[in-house]
């Protein structure tokens, strides 16, 4: 099976929980008292899709504000952007908004975003309605899903679904949007995915 | 002239200590004969690796006709430029053949429809290890069989023979000419073995592993004779004339030294050193490891293989080629072990007048003695008589491209230029690697003296390394100057070691070249990492304000660092794979130096000023200023000193190795001069008490001795340190010293209010306690030698209650397969029943099949706060904890 990379960012505000998301997607693992990240961190995960392997490079950013920009020099090159909020905090939907508008800005022209709606097993305590945020996707053109990475809901699929919008690849063509086609290979069917 | 004719007139007055000297010098003569450099073969080109079956290229010129327009240097490759070696076939299409991600069934799958000698290079999941695949004739009873790659510090070899390699590169393209403990040589697949140019390879890159299936993976018209070396060519046999190609000349007959080539073009990297095989093979033979079929042929019966023509010994062989005679009985004087004296030979060196050790040609230690001792002298002003002579030539060595006609003449450039043949010196000496450990060249390294480098910038100082050793830490001043007058070697042998480090200089370490290529792609905006590491560092020099405090600031520098070295490691942004051309477990070392050059080395100084800024936004910058004046007034005795405490003299020479670290940008180096310094220190303690001394007496002299030195700056250098050290370095002497150093200065800046007590203030130990901490809980991936490979796994079973086991499990050990080893150990018979879960933190969690125990294991370890946890093997369904573990396992299935 040929392997193709997708670099993949995490962005969202401080504490939603998005280096928990990639760590359960990377090591299917929950920690309860994370650290904030400084910088970023770096990790990888490769998932089987169509014919091919997706190997994700995914860089989990910082989340505080004076980090924010350092943002650009991780989404700057990726294929796709999960923009995380805690549907818990009205002002996390906010943040997200505003890395939405920055991304249509200076993100890269064909960059595929994803809204995931993180903490969904405290649903008690809502703040974001699923409505709410399927309308914002569906106005942005961007995939949405609900996920908790404490209870491993819709993790994988948040990536799955990814997989399934990345745009295919001449096999000829490297790609420069953070995709990379190391062993050549046709691209899966694209296939439109909402949750 | 010869060397050797001059050494023999020599060795009439000299007696036997020189006879000695002059069969190493001989030695290494015969040695650099042999040896040649890879790279000529890149330029110039090789035949086809199988020229049997490729008809076009048949018309390869016979070698000794090439000789003729090849001309006095010996090469005969010129005219065969624009052909592609097989180094080039290789290079160009790894992503065909090196399918490290590959499993046994998909390679096995791939290689049953090729013919026999194609292969693949895979990682092996169960050993965690590269792995050749070959594809084998029929007759062999199975289909393919795997030969395990050999990765040690700087080279790559196959399990069972003795020749090593800087690359992956080099060892395919050798067994593509050369069986060694292969049943046959290599083959690459028609396709690219036919390919005329660069861009068809490439063309057949792209394909990746597609290539296997598609239709440019074609037959050659009538497929060539399946596995057997091909016939003689009437000059000399086949493959020796092939192994010949690979080493770049097309024939070895004896020369004398002043026939040899010296070009010196950069970066030859593949020796074969027909000598070495056979000798080592002997040593094979005798040892324990795995006898190789050539020299216990009844071993050789039990493996199928097809009948020899193995390459026959080139004519300097012959006096080695009785099978009974060891390397020792044909060669008198030259000692076949090394004792532990080996190293204590090579420490001594840079200390005080010795003898020349007795040589050793087979062992590196001889070679990097001869290799010390050859710098040393360069290093010395002239005026021994016979400089004049010696010096000629130098501009041509020095340059280190041009090929000096008379390579007797060659010499190693003096003094501050003297380093690069010290590495070329390491690279050569690993790159064969054939008898003895790395761990000489290690010591060597240590060993060198470091005065080359005083006022040298940080380009040259970067490029030094070693560790922390009692060796490094001799002045090396003083043994310079005594061995000046008491060290003195004929001119003959200068020149032959001179002309050998010559040699030396030409080559650059795969991890030279690792980082100066990771260090180039960090300048080029056109790629991802470039853009990656040019943005971080205008980032840094541009938001002043975004860090809080200097603690930050270092932290998201080494966050930036450790990440941006997983993504080089795990991406494919290196091509070719930097697995393919650093052993593995080199590679973090290597890619961490490449951080230091590309992200430390241009934000040194803006590093170092805001640290400053930092210091003086807080008071702690005028507090230690102040205070320095008032504990340098102290008396040491006052200072809580009981021990000698460092002269005038002793002071200044730290002083300049504080002045070192600064100029330095790695914090591995700076680390090395501070256990310099500490060991200066130490040495100065015992020597003028003859006492030891412990920790408790060290740091108030610490204390003192920083005092006396007066520098401000030590402040922000320890910090720089402490925050930016590589984790896994913080665990050694480096993390010791500097928890020492940090004390001392903290005892200084609180010197007022402790009243000199030798005590720590509880707030710097609750600080250096928080460092530690954090630092070492820093590791966002920990590496695979943070965790032991044993794993405490409990059985529980409802009515017996809880057993535990420890089991061997490897870092890269599936879930999967502990349940596995878990049904076996505790003796279930349905496994099927049974899972992996971890309980921690009062909840359980089922562990998915492919993660991996080890690393859950590892995360949990190096949280900040310690936390309980149990690997335990238990029901799935069953469950003594009831609803706790129902809603768990609920949730954590994959939905």
């Amino acid at each position: 099976m040929a392997i193709r990379e997708l670099k993949v960012c995490l962005l969202g505000d401080t504490g939603v929980g998005k280096s928990s998301i990639v760590c359960r997607f990377v090591q299917d693992h929950f920690d309860h008292n994370i650290s904030p990240t400084i910088g970023a961190s770096f990790m990888t995960k490769t998932v089987p899709c169509g014919n091919e392997l997706h190997k994700f490079l995914i860089w989990d950013t910082a989340g505080q504000e004076r980090f924010h920009s350092l943002a650009p020099m991780y989404y700057r090159g990726s294929a796709a952007a999960v923009i995380v909020y805690d549907i818990t905090k009205q002002d996390s939907f906010h943040t997200l908004k505003k890395w939405v508008k920055e991304l249509k800005e200076h993100g890269p022209e064909n960059i595929v975003m994803a809204i995931a709606g993180n903490k969904c097993d405290l649903s008690d305590i809502r703040e974001v309605s699923l409505k709410d945020a399927k309308d914002y996707a569906e106005s942005i053109g961007a995939i949405v899903v609900e996920t908790s990475a404490k209870n491993a809901i819709n993790v994988e699929e948040l990536f799955q679904g990814i997989s399934r919008q990345i745009p295919p690849l001449d096999p000829h063509e490297k790609g420069n949007n953070g995709v990379i086609c190391i062993h050549g290979g046709k691209p899966p069917a694209q296939t439109r995915r909402c949750c | 002239m010869s060397a050797r004719t001059m050494g023999s007139r020599a060795l009439d007055k000299r007696g036997s200590f020189f006879k000695l000297i002059d069969t190493i010098a001989s030695e290494i003569g015969e040695l650099k004969q042999e040896m040649v450099h890879t790279d000529v073969s890149l330029e110039n080109g090789l035949g086809p690796p199988e020229t049997h079956s490729m008809v076009r290229h048949q018309e390869d010129p016979c070698p000794e006709a090439e000789e003729a327009k090849g001309g006095p240097r010996d090469s005969g490759y010129d005219s065969l430029s624009g052909r592609l070696s097989i180094l080039d076939r290789l290079l160009h299409t790894h992503p065909v053949w090196l399918q490290l991600g590959l499993s046994e069934e998909e390679a096995a799958k791939i290689l049953q429809a090729q013919p026999p000698g194609i292969f693949l290079v895979r990682k092996s999941a169960k050993m965690q290890r590269k792995v050749l695949s070959l594809r084998l004739p029929s007759e062999f009873g199975a289909p393919l069989r795997e030969f395990t790659i050999k990765e040690s510090v700087y080279t790559f070899s196959l399990e069972g023979s003795g020749i090593s390699f800087a690359d992956l590169f080099r060892l395919i393209a050798f067994y593509c000419i050369s069986r060694d403990v292969l049943p046959f040589t290599l083959k690459l697949p028609y396709a690219i073995s036919a390919a005329k140019t660069e861009a068809q390879l490439e063309e057949l890159a792209q394909l990746g592993l597609n290539f296997w299936s598609s239709s440019a993976d074609s037959k050659p018209p009538n497929p060539p004779p399946p596995h057997r070396p091909p016939p003689t060519d009437g000059l000399c046999p086949g493959p020796w004339r092939q192994l010949c190609l690979i080493n770049g000349v097309h024939a070895i007959k004896p020369r004398t030294p002043s026939e040899l080539e010296c070009s010196q073009t950069n970066g030859a990297l593949c020796f074969i050193n027909p000598l070495f095989l056979q000798v080592h093979s002997q040593d094979l033979g005798a040892g324990p490891k795995r006898p190789s079929a050539r020299t216990l042929p009844v071993n050789g019966s039990e493996r199928p293989r097809s009948p020899p023509p193995r390459p026959p010994p080139p004519a300097v062989q012959s006096l080695h080629a009785s099978p009974g005679l060891s390397g020792t009985d044909t060669r008198p004087g030259m000692p076949q072990t090394v004792g532990p004296d080996a190293q204590e030979n090579v420490a001594t060196l840079g200390r005080k007048p010795t003898p020349i050790p007795p040589p050793r040609l087979k062992k590196q230690a001889s070679f990097l003695e001869a290799e010390s001792s050859a710098k040393t002298l360069t290093a010395r002003p002239p005026g021994r008589g016979l400089e004049p002579e010696l010096e000629q030539g130098t501009a041509g060595s020095a340059g280190g491209a041009p090929p000096t006609g008379d390579c007797t003449r060659a010499q190693p450039p003096p003094a501050s230029a003297a380093r690069p043949p010290c590495h070329g010196g390491r690279q050569r000496l690993s790159d064969m690697s054939i008898s003895t450990s790395s761990s000489d060249s290690l010591e060597f390294e240590r060993s060198m003296p470091l005065d080359g480098y005083e006022g040298d910038t940080n380009s040259s100082l970067e490029d030094y390394e070693g560790e922390s050793d009692q060796e490094t830490m001799a002045p090396p001043i003083k043994s310079k100057k005594s061995r000046h007058s008491s060290f003195v070697l004929p001119k003959l042998v200068k020149s032959q070691l001179r002309k050998m480090s010559g040699v030396f200089s030409s080559f650059m370490t795969p991890e030279k070249r690792m980082v100066r290529r990771i260090a180039e792609l960090s300048r080029d905006k056109c790629t991802y990492f470039g853009c990656l590491v040019q943005d971080y560092v205008s980032f840094l020099l541009e938001n002043r304000e975004c860090h809080v405090s200097s603690t930050d600031m270092l932290q998201t520098i080494r966050q930036f660092m450790t990440q941006v070295k997983n993504y080089l490691a795990q991406s494919s942004e290196l091509d070719p794979p930097i697995e393919s051309l650093i052993p593995e477990d080199q590679i973090d070392v290597v890619l961490e130096k490449a951080m230091h050059k590309c992200i430390l080395k241009p934000l040194k100084g803006h590093v170092e000023a805001m640290l400053r800024d930092f210091h003086v936004a807080d008071g702690s910058w005028k507090q230690l200023k102040e205070n320095l004046q008032l504990v340098r007034q102290r008396n040491p005795q006052e200072l809580g000193v009981f021990a000698p405490t460092p002269d005038l003299v002793d002071v200044e020479k730290i002083k300049i190795k504080f002045m070192m670290m600064q100029k330095m940008y790695s914090p591995e180096k700076k680390v090395m001069l501070l256990l310099r310094v500490c060991k200066l220190i130490y040495t100065v303690m015992e020597n003028n008490s003859g006492r030891m001394y412990g920790a408790d007496d060290f740091l108030p002299v610490l204390t003192y001795v920083i005092a006396q030195c007066d520098m401000l700056e030590l402040d922000v250098e320890i910090e720089y340190m402490m925050e930016l050290l590589d984790p896994s370095l913080l665990h050694g002497e480096g993390g010791y010293y500097l928890t020492s150093a940090y004390g001392a200065l903290s005892l200084i800046k609180n010197f007022q209010e402790e009243q000199a007590a030798r005590l720590l203030s509880s707030e710097t130990r609750d600080t250096l306690r928080q460092w530690h901490k954090r630092r070492t809980a820093n590791r966002s991936i920990p590496s695979v030698d943070d965790f032991q490979n044993y794993l405490r796994v409990a059985f529980q079973e409802v009515g017996s209650g809880c057993t535990g086991k420890t089991l061997l499990v490897r870092p890269y050990v599936t879930t999967e397969d502990v349940c596995q080893l878990c049904a076996e150990k505790f003796k279930v018979g349905n496994p099927e029943e049974y899972s992996l879960f971890l309980f921690v933190d009062e909840t359980w969690q089922q562990l998915a099949e492919d993660t991996y125990p080890q690393k859950i294991k590892a995360e949990l370890h190096s949280r900040p706060q310690p936390h309980v946890f149990h690997f335990v093997y238990k029901r799935i369904k069953s469950d003594p904890y009831g609803v706790t573990f129902q809603n768990a396992d609920k949730d954590l299935s994959p939905s």
